[in-house]
């Protein structure tokens, strides 16, 4: 029993003791990036620590309020298989269903996929599309932090030394629609750029949250977006104007997927297309 | 370090690192050669074994952290109807060229056949969308996997 430097805590609390106190040490949620980086020596902890033995970290839970927890050890796949994420909810599962291919999906967890910050990454514009807010567990407790705030830089998050992520907060579904864009070189692939947008429709109108991935070192979002798009929801120019708006917000990178210049002049296109469809899925229901 | 893993149905005891993965315990210590190690970053899935009933990659999996899971390799499915039927489709069909690829493709494609008895061939071509095979242009195989879901039709 037992290999020297591995833990699988039973508690959060306990996890969150182990990381504070275990000089090197990581923690390990589907490992689907942690060990592909150990199999290359791009990381090789001195301790690792498990979270597959949390129970309390696994699975999708109802709230009170309507809301919903993702606990930061939920397979993709079980996202992206929760008809309960509906109406502007629905951005999560459509970026879930998209992210890599059906065997990635059973491994990778929401918790290492935020906590890795990959810009590239399927889920973060999404949660800020959702107005999500992210459990942080260190050894004195917990916090939460907006979603558009937990991102900080490339592969940087609000998480500091010895924290890490707990769940996922999402606020109650509000009808309407919500849907990713992933553009990327074949399908199953990192985007190139991604677009995400939920949609809430009720006898005041239209309020819009949308955010770009794959375009900077956090996801991209500008406020003047969700203003125009809420505004004059459907109208081609405002979505032109939208799209403009976080193409100038955008701060991209030249990469083995595209150049810096080709994820600006895509992201208002990718905009359009993204608005369009929302607007098409609101008038079919 | 000795650890107890569940690998087909039986209890094995291996030696295992904090950085080895299932695929080195399976492959260099318990010789179940089927799952093969072909880019070790999760992305070929030469190595895709079942884990507590799913497809996932056993390069990407820590074999101290599969202490208390059921692994199934290809060799655990050997007297499983349904693989049967897919070995005997991949035969005949010419779905195997180098054979590389075969043993992650057939794990999927019997996790796939065991959630849909009769997949269309867009969902044969997503539930099989994460194993490359460098050789055939995966229309045979696809074609294997709709002739053995027929062959499953009473
Ligand atoms: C072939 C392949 C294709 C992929 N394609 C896509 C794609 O198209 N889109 C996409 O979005 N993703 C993609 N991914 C990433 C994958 O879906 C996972 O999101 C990713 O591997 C991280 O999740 P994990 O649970 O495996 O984390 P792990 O590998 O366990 O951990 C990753 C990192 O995050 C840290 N960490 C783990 N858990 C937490 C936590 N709870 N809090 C804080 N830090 C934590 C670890 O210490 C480690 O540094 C792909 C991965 C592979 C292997
Ligand atoms: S060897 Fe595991 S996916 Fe390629
Ligand atoms: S048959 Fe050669 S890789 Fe698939």
């Amino acid at each position: 029993m037992s290999v020297p430097g591995f833990h699988r805590p039973k508690s959060v609390e306990d996890a969150a003791r182990l990381l504070a106190e275990t000089d090197g040490a990581r923690c390990l949620s589907g490992g689907a990036t942690l060990v592909a980086m150990m199999n290359a020596s791009l990381a090789e902890p001195k301790a690792i620590v498990s979270l597959a033995g949390i129970p309390e970290l696994a699975g999708i839970a109802e709230l009170a309020n309507g809301g919903f927890r993702i606990g930061a050890m939920t397979r993709h796949a079980a996202t992206a298989g929760d008809a309960r994420l509906a109406g502007t909810l629905a951005v999560l599962r459509d970026a879930a269903r998209q992210i890599a291919n059906p065997v990635v999906r059973n491994m990778g967890t929401i918790g290492g996929s935020i906590g890795f910050a990959d810009p590239a990454a399927d889920y973060p514009p999404a949660l800020v599309a959702a107005n999500a807010e992210v459990e942080i567990a260190n050894a004195a407790g917990r916090r939460r932090v907006a979603a558009r705030d937990f991102f900080v830089d490339w592969y940087t998050t609000a998480c500091g030394p010895g924290e890490f992520v707990t769940g996922v907060y999402l606020p109650p579904p509000r009808p309407g629609a919500g849907l990713y864009k992933k553009l990327a070189r074949v399908s199953g692939d990192f985007a190139i750029a991604s677009v995400a947008l939920s949609a809430a429709k009720d006898a005041n109108g239209v309020s819009i949250r949308i955010a770009v991935g794959g375009c900077g070192p956090r996801p991209i979002r500008a406020d003047a977006a969700d203003a125009l798009l809420s505004a004059k929801f459907g109208d081609a120019a405002a979505a032109a104007a939208a799209g403009e708006a976080l193409a100038a917000a955008a701060d991209p990178v030249d990469d083995v997927r595209a150049s810096a210049e080709y994820r600006r002049l895509v992201i208002p296109r990718l905009v359009a297309e993204t608005v369009a469809h929302a607007r098409a899925a609101l008038e079919a229901r | 370090m000795t650890l107890a893993l569940s690998i087909n149905g039986r209890i094995r005891q291996v030696q295992a690192g904090l950085s080895d993965t299932l695929l080195t315990v399976l492959r260099d210590q318990l010789l179940l050669t089927a799952a093969k190690r072909g880019c070790n970053q999760g992305v070929c899935g030469a190595c895709t074994v079942l884990i507590d009933g799913r497809p996932q990659r056993a390069c990407l999996s820590l074999a101290a952290n599969c202490e208390g899971a059921a692994i199934t390799t290809l060799e655990g499915l050997q007297r499983d109807a349904s693989m049967a039927r897919l070995q005997k489709a991949f035969a005949a069909t010419g779905a195997v060229q180098c054979g590389f690829c075969t043993p992650g493709v057939l794990v999927s494609a019997h996790a796939l056949l065991s959630h849909n008895a009769d997949p269309r061939t867009d969902e044969i071509r997503a539930g099989l969308s994460g194993n490359l095979c460098r050789c055939s242009g995966y229309r045979k195989i696809v074609d294997a996997v709709a002739e053995a879901a027929k062959e499953a039709k009473p």
